[in-house]
């Protein structure tokens, strides 16, 4: 993932025949950080007032990997929830677009659902058209991904979204008193090597990640039927179902704010003081927003919260996967704490399904 | 040639216009206009003609309304200031019975000498039309200056519609509900980046009702958690009480709520 | 119909525009033509002549107007891709942007981005008749549409132009259609709800001049652009003359916010008008949830 940054400086031995899998000792992790911190920024999750969050830290003890779900996804660090993309002049039409923040960072501690999503929105902001912020701040970025333990709100298992097959570069599996470390890039080995203190993993190592994948799955509470999503929304797109849970919704935007999966954003100009420049401002938006579908002179194409909920579920269950072949939602549950009102999407898969299994 | 800008008020603690007094950058932002008149600081008297006109506080006078309406016809722009403008804000409690008895109620004997002229407590838009709103309590310096950008360009007001949970999340709050504490983030209009809750207080609604609110929904959420409708609508009238839309959305909403306890 | 998403051009201008699609190119506003109360006609010129030479795109292409300090709009194009080094929006005074560049004058700068989305096919409409249906404002695309067209005249069969306003003085380009009422290559015919005392052409719904035109079903392409309500109703009316839902091409307004599918703000169902549509044909709209 990281091209051109300032880390590959000196030169990088593998020491004889390199293991794919280390262990990391739990106590040798607070040091690993903080030598990665001399060189990067580190982005963490902390305890912050009462829940978690990814921040940049220095002090290794501060962070928390035993967290169970930070309130923001890591995509802050991908989309700024407000950023200026450009300065301008109004009057002469100029550009600039020089102080743009990309310093190599390494996001540690990210559960493999958010690292599911970070694919995901991939494939939308380096598709046809690239979009250039978020290119470089990706390619600045390394990923440390570690395991977590399913709590109430999890739905991964829907998803197939609980185990990371690429798109990180260390993956850290707790086994306790130590984790088991599978390197995915070059970069993540180097960075393990260089600024960690590990070894091999043994048969009994090698055995406990059997057990601890055993667990996982088994830790769900129950799973989620999620075959043929797409052609039961077709047959239930009018369905007094979204009359029901979407005329509820608070319009709030808080689910939109907390997925990790929802990207969409709006752009707008503010002026300087001089009232001469200013900057093109890009923020995160929600498409439950009674101005996100209207157009000019008014006419609004999706009048009604039920139709605006409606749509963003389709857009996450028909209008990615068409595009795209998979889902556009992870099963992290962050929208199942957040909306007030219980829509969510097991909820909603529950209702499209309602009727066929009973 | 600068435009002129006056800033008058009315029933309000002038809070708003501390605040503009609080902000270099604000005070840069007017050089922009001839300050033709600043009820804060000026002793001289108002001029006759001026295009901007910035209003705090609410219309509790006769006085006022005839104030308002000699503004209306002279400004090109009209922008209410703070919450008890933008809402009737914390004057709005007074709506809650006849303004002769609260009189009463407060000077007793006295009561005849003071108020005279007295009307139900209002904000500003419901006598005369109102260009741009700031809402707040206080104002948010930044927000008036984006305003008076658009002020100058004769743009048009763009308020925010969504309530305020989503920037909340943001700026990644515990959300109060779920320590059990009532909250109004979930109807209040957004815009200010949950500045309470990120500094531990819970929402007020002091910037309003937000145009995408679901009250009915709000009232029944409240209810759930152990807030009653009654406690619930005290919550809002803080600083919606003057806001006939929303309280009388309010009492139907209460009903509703009700008979999902029910 | 392939996806062409933008104009083809491996210029360094195009390459320029791919590394950020964001930046829009200063213009300078070279000709301001008032239509109607609300619709001007604004001429731009790319002030960069790298990428005002390169510059091209397809009839039913849109643009991203920045007014520097108010923000962005989608507008299409209404100049022909023909008509080289200038660009004509035909734009309504309906929102802050549109608004704020009602305000300007000739020799002011705006931002120009583009084009951006789906044209029409006119490579495949070649060798066919054309019937084009327009109410209102759609007649903004197809004017570059119409344009195009005229200058490759030889390449069509026989055209027809059915043109609907609420009044004579709601009509757009009036002054070059009163013209071409009258020329044998083109079939116009112009209705107005409302007429005045002025009006001598047909009066009532756009839909209804159907009855007055003869289509051969097998070579004909039609296209319809004009306001929401407007599409049922022609396509009901094409479907009568025997048009394959596969042969009847429409443009949707949407709020096209970024222009290159990341926004999400022009969601039609499970496309985007910015680089799906704007421009879709009949039976694609008819497998779109939300289209019509």
């Amino acid at each position: 993932m990281l091209k051109g940054s300032v880390m590959v400086t000196f030169p990088f031995d593998m020491k004889g025949s390199y293991m794919y899998f280390r262990i990391l000792e739990k106590d040798q992790v607070s040091t690993f950080i903080e030598g990665l911190a001399h060189v990067y920024e580190v982005v963490a999750p902390v305890m912050r007032g009462g829940g978690y969050s990814f921040e940049q830290v220095r002090d290794g003890s501060e962070v928390e990997l035993d967290y169970p779900l930070t309130i923001i996804p890591p995509k802050k660090y991908f989309v700024r929830p407000k950023e200026c993309l450009f300065r301008y002049d109004s009057h002469s039409g100029a550009l600039d677009e020089t102080d743009h923040e990309v310093s190599p960072r390494v996001l540690f501690g990210v559960h493999a659902c958010d690292i599911n999503a970070i694919l995901m929105t991939d494939k939308i902001f380096l598709g046809d058209y690239v979009d250039p912020y978020y290119k470089a701040r990706r390619e600045n970025t390394l990923i440390v991904g570690v395991s977590c333990m399913p709590i109430p709100t999890c739905m991964c298992n829907a998803w197939g979204t609980g185990e990371v097959s690429q798109g990180c570069d260390l993956f850290l599996t707790d086994l306790g008193d130590r984790y088991f470390v599978t390197c995915q890039s070059f970069e993540g080995a180097h960075i393990l090597d260089t600024f960690a203190k590990t070894h091999e993993a043994s048969a009994e190592d090698k055995q406990a990640l059997e057990d601890h994948i055993r667990e996982f799955s088994q830790a769900f509470r129950e799973p989620v039927d999620t075959t043929q999503l797409q052609l039961l929304f077709d047959a239930k797109y009018n369905d007094p179902m979204w009359e029901t849970i979407g005329d509820p919704c608070l319009s709030c935007g808080a689910c939109s704010a907390v997925c990790p999966t929802c990207y969409c954003f709006d752009v707008v100009d503010e002026l300087d003081a001089d009232g001469v420049a200013g900057c093109r401002i890009r923020c995160w938006d929600s498409c439950l927003d009674s101005q996100f579908a209207e157009v000019a002179g008014g006419h609004d194409f999706r009048p009604t919260r039920a139709s605006r909920v409606r749509y963003r579920f389709y857009h996450k269950f028909w209008a990615y996967p068409s595009r795209y072949g998979k889902m556009l939602c992870v099963g992290c549950g962050r929208c199942d704490v957040a909306c007030k009102v219980d829509i969510n999407p097991r909820r909603i898969v529950e209702a499209l399904r309602e009727g066929e299994s009973k | 040639m600068r435009p002129t800008a006056v800033i008058l008020s009315l029933a309000s603690d002038y809070g708003c216009q501390v605040q503009i007094s609080n902000f270099p950058e604000i005070l840069e932002m007017l050089s922009t206009f001839d300050l033709g008149y600043w009820q804060f600081v000026s002793s001289g008297d108002m001029p006759d003609a001026y295009e901007v006109a910035l209003i705090e506080g609410a219309v509790t006078t006769d006085e006022h309304v005839e104030l308002l309406e000699k503004v209306r016809a002279t400004a090109s722009c009209v922008i209410a200031l703070g919450a008890c403008a933008a809402t009737g804000g914390i004057p709005g409690l007074a709506i809650a019975g006849p303004v002769r008895g609260q009189l009463k109620e407060v000077y007793g004997s006295g009561e005849k000498k003071v108020g005279a002229g007295a009307r139900k407590p209002a904000p500003i838009s419901d006598y005369i039309t109102v260009d741009f709103t700031i809402p707040g309590c206080p104002i948010d310096p930044a927000e008036l200056s984006r305003v008076l950008q658009r002020a100058i360009r004769a743009l048009v007001d763009t308020p925010q519609r969504q309530s305020m949970c989503g920037e909340c999340k943001i700026a990644e709050n515990m959300c109060f509900w779920l320590a059990g504490t009532p909250c109004l983030g979930m109807i209040a209009r957004s815009g200010c980046n949950a500045t309470c809750v990120s500094r531990g207080r819970p929402c007020t609604a002091c910037r309003g009702i937000a145009q995408d609110a679901n009250i009915e929904s709000a009232y029944a959420f409240a209810a759930q958690n152990k807030c009653d409708a009654d406690q619930f609508e005290s919550l809002i009238k803080i600083y919606n009480a003057a806001n006939e839309q929303a309280t009388q959305k309010a009492v139907t909403s209460k009903k509703t709520a009700q008979e999902v306890v029910s | 119909m392939k996806k062409t998403h933008v104009a083809v051009d491996s210029s360094q201008a195009y390459r320029e525009l791919k590394q950020n699609p964001y930046r829009p190119w200063p213009a300078r506003i070279t000709s301001i033509t008032k239509l109607t109360d609300t619709e001007t006609l604004f001429e731009f010129r790319l002030i960069d002549h790298r990428v005002r030479e390169r510059f091209n795109f397809n009839a039913g292409q849109f643009m991203e107007l920045s007014v520097f300090g108010v923000g962005e709009a989608p507008i299409s194009i209404s100049s022909a891709p023909s008509k080289k080094g200038f660009i004509e929006l035909c734009v309504r005074n309906a929102g802050a942007v549109t608004g704020a560049l009602h305000k300007m004058r000739c020799g002011d700068i705006v931002g120009l981005r583009g084009p951006f989305g789906r044209g029409f096919p006119f490579e495949e409409m070649k060798g066919h008749d054309i019937l084009m249906v327009a109410g209102g404002l759609g007649i903004a695309p197809l004017k570059s549409l119409i344009n195009h067209i005229h200058d490759e005249r030889h390449e069509f069969g026989k055209v027809t132009i059915l043109l609907g306003a609420r009044n004579p003085d709601e009509i757009l380009f009036r002054q070059q259609f009163d013209m071409w009422r009258h020329r044998d290559d083109f079939d116009l015919i112009m209705t107005v709800d409302q007429p005045d005392e002025t009006w001598d052409g047909e009066v009532g719904l756009v839909t209804r001049l159907f009855d007055q035109i003869t289509v051969d079903p097998l070579k004909t392409i039609g296209v319809i652009c004009g306001p929401p309500v407007m599409y049922r109703y022609a396509i009901d009316e094409m479907r009568k003359k025997k048009l394959s839902v596969d042969r009847i091409y429409m443009s949707f307004e949407r709020r096209m916010k970024c222009g290159i599918g990341m926004c999400n703000h022009c969601g039609i169902g499970h496309q985007y008008a910015c680089i799906d549509g704007p421009v879709f044909n009949y039976w694609e709209a008819m497998n779109l949830q939300e289209a019509m």
